[in-house]
């Protein structure tokens, strides 16, 4: 179910950013999971928004100017 | 000198393969046990470790283990300092979760809202699953067809987590019909899971 598709995940500032991200992604109904931040990417405990490629455009259009966003990045498994 | 000892293990029941183990190390310098069970590898690991042998295992395809022991120079395998109990400290009893909140820590309702859900995403990524998991007071609605981490739960009842919801606090919440994953169980169930529990942890 999980690992086979790439994703891409949104970092932020900080938590409360995230939270407002996903507040507007559940009102806009835009698929998105909740996760921790990879290990990969840094190993401090935060959490970031992961979504699937098709939904890319949507979401950023979704967050521009509402969220500050600090990167997209590509999960590779 | 160089030669290795084999000691096929399978098929006995414990201490007999760390008995088996330990006489061979104690006649041979380099020793291949081969084992059929987690409990008789971890156990004859255990004896070698402590007898001071370099201990070496490799999984086989048919589901095997193969311990390679070598003493180390100038080692000296005493004859009567191991006790081959069948200890099986590392696997007890059952791997618990126990959630007794929709939230991990305490303090900040929100924040803790957030690392709930991190934290079952973890750990239905990970390869140790646990092997129950129990669901209480605010708990149970981490267990609801809303929940945030619903698919995670899914996802570690698909691979045989087994998951127990209290009945209780469903009826106490009124949400009993709106349970999405686990069965409904009770105080005995959940009582009789934690104190056999090798491992509990509560986030």
């Amino acid at each position: 179910m999980k690992a086979q598709a790439s994703y891409y995940v949104i970092l932020f500032k900080s938590v409360s950013y995230a939270l407002k991200a996903e507040k507007i992604l559940k009102a806009e109904k835009l698929p998105h999971k909740l996760i921790p931040v990879p290990k990969q990417i840094s190993s401090d405990c935060g959490v970031c928004l992961r979504f699937e490629p098709a939904f890319q455009d949507d979401i950023k259009a979704a967050l521009t100017s509402k969220v500050e966003i600090e990167e997209i990045r590509r999960l590779i498994h | 000198m160089s030669e290795i000892k084999i000691v096929n293990a399978t098929g006995l029941a414990c201490p007999q393969p760390v008995v088996l183990a330990k006489q061979a190390i104690e006649a041979s310098e380099h020793v291949r046990v081969i084992v059929d069970n987690d409990t008789a590898l971890e156990n004859v690991k255990r004896m070698g470790t402590k007898l001071g042998c370099d201990v070496k295992t490799e999984k086989k395809n048919d589901g095997t283990f193969e311990i390679d022991l070598k003493r180390k120079a100038g080692a000296i395998v005493s004859k009567d300092d191991f006790d081959p109990s069948c200890s099986t400290t590392t696997l007890s009893g059952p791997f618990v979760i126990v959630c007794s909140e929709d939230k991990m820590g305490r303090g900040n309702d929100e924040l803790g809202a957030v690392l709930i859900r991190a934290f079952m995403h973890t750990i239905a990524g990970q390869a140790e699953k646990p092997d129950v998991m129990i669901f209480y007071n605010t708990g149970v609605k981490l267990a609801l067809q809303e929940s945030e981490v619903l698919d995670d739960l899914k996802e570690l009842a698909a691979e045989g987590v087994e998951m127990l919801v209290c009945g209780t606090c469903l009826n106490y919440f009124e949400v009993k019909d709106r349970l999405g994953v686990g069965v409904v169980s009770n105080m005995y169930d959940i009582v009789g899971t934690m104190s056999k529990a090798g491992r509990l942890i509560n986030p």
